[in-house]
């Protein structure tokens, strides 16, 4: 990990590490920065790769995190893939190692849903809780690779950024929790009815004299879900990711100084944060299933006069 | 913080992702899971009807086995019966002809007895008529008679 040293700072090597791989557009006249030094101005609008943080927040909203769609999808199209075999393979006299794998998540998640989730004729919140908490754990999971060990080679391929782990982006936590909002109004409204949803909101829970005030207490709620959901996510991973990234940046730097030691507490230190963190990271997907299960079941709810 | 189009992006997959596992992931994982739970009960159950059905056999076959000893041990007797009752009958018959036979040879013995007897009387009358021809022709020659008829009378006599 030490390579990564060469003519950066260590705030350097940590705001690298944090900038996503960005694909967006430059307006035309914006002056690029070359690694030279040289300027170039851009004659026209230019779909690209940011090269900076300047040029990132040039590009503004229409730009995308290429690495986190990247790492997402794959990660995604393969846990369907795995599980879309297991299914079409199944054998009820011969399960293979793979097929009894998924059979146990499947048994999980559909165990914890129904505890859960009081509403059977709705079928899609169990499928959509095994795919959060596969998804979100297999995302997470990356967190485990070694800080350097996918954007190094990347950056030397002349990917000028690479963030592995799709949910250290708020981006990623925050589709996912409005994703999980909207289907909590659709859900609320088409079981409440419209009016129905409305009084929820307006009568509750002091009373139809006190309107504003259920209103606003009852809007605050409401948002704090999605909010929650996905600052909670991002705010863990991130934070996990950061601690991994302080360590091989104090292995990297404070190694000139004070000699193998460090490298060789810097190591072990890691791989006891890693150790610690595989708990965080299974805790976080199954907190992030378990409390989009609960929000469908509370927008199944019936409205009910206090 | 960074907000940008990648949510939208993301939105769209975890919306895809959500429909596909809905759609052709989860009801074939779990249907199958069901019908093999459902298997394994009834499997379950099978087995334990026919651990009763076995011990209904065996009592069964016990009870079977107790009536076929019963009635072969019947059938012997019978059978022992029958032999002894065609023995007596038998032996009786046998008993009988014996009798029968011997009565008849008894007869056939008195028979030949009397028979005999009679050709002897028969034998003994032409002897003595015989004798009686012989001494009457010799009455004519000499007058020894007597001593003809003792002869005759020794000759019959041995």
């Amino acid at each position: 990990m030490a390579a990564d040293t060469s003519g950066r700072t260590f705030s350097e090597y940590l705001s690298h590490h944090l900038q996503n791989l960005v694909y967006g557009k430059l307006p035309a006249g914006y002056e690029r920065v070359n690694k030279d030094g040289t300027v170039e101005v851009l004659e026209k609008d230019t779909w690209t790769f940011a090269y900076s943080g300047e040029e990132v927040s040039e590009m503004g909203f229409w730009a995308f995190h290429v690495d986190t769609l990247f790492f997402s999808i794959t990660l995604g199209a393969a846990f369907l893939f795995i599980f879309a075999r297991a299914a079409k393979n199944f054998s009820m006299e011969k399960p293979t190692k793979l097929q009894s794998f998924v059979e146990m998540l499947v048994d999980f998640v559909d165990n914890t849903v129904k505890g859960t989730f009081k509403s059977a004729k709705n079928t899609l919140v169990a499928p959509m809780a095994l795919t959060i908490f596969v998804w979100v754990l297999l995302m997470n999971l990356m967190d485990l690779v070694p800080v350097d060990l996918i954007p190094y080679p990347a950056e030397l391929l002349g990917v000028p950024y690479l963030k592995v782990v799709p949910t250290t982006d708020i981006n990623l936590t925050a589709a996912l929790a409005l994703s999980v909002f909207g289907l909590y109004l659709f859900f609320s409204i088409r079981s409440k009815g419209f009016i129905g949803f409305i009084k929820s909101i307006t009568l509750h829970p002091f009373g139809p004299w006190m309107l504003p005030a259920n209103l606003f207490v009852e809007l605050v709620d409401m948002l704090a879900k999605p909010l929650s959901l996905a600052l909670r996510l991002y705010g863990n991973l991130y934070a996990g990711e950061m601690i991994f990234l302080l360590i091989a940046g104090m292995v990297a730097w404070q190694l000139t100084f004070s000699g193998i030691m460090i490298g060789i507490l810097g190591t072990l230190l890691s791989l006891a944060w890693a150790i610690f963190h595989i708990l965080i990271v299974v805790l976080q997907a199954f907190i992030f299933m378990m409390l989009t299960t609960v929000y469908m079941n509370m927008a199944h709810e019936k409205f009910e006069q206090h | 913080m960074d907000l940008n189009a990648t949510l939208l992006g993301q939105m769209i997959a975890f919306g895809l992702f959500v429909w596909f596992c809905w759609k052709f992931v989860w009801p074939p994982l779990l249907t199958a899971m069901e019908e093999r739970a459902k298997k394994i009960e009834q499997g379950l159950k099978d087995s334990e009807a026919s651990a009763k059905k076995i011990v209904e056999a065996e009592e069964e076959s016990k009870k079977m086995l107790a009536k076929a000893k019963s009635e072969a041990k019947q059938i012997m007797d019978n059978a022992k019966a029958q032999s002894e009752k065609i023995v007596d009958e038998s032996k009786s018959k046998a008993t009988e002809e014996k009798e029968r036979i011997v009565g008849s040879a008894q007869a056939e013995i008195e028979k030949e007895v009397v028979n005999a007897k009679k050709s002897l009387e028969k034998d003994f009358s032409s002897n003595v008529m015989s004798a009686v021809k012989k001494i009457v022709s010799k009455e004519v020659a000499s007058n020894d008679y007597q001593q003809t008829i003792d002869k005759s009378l020794n000759e019959f006599r041995k």
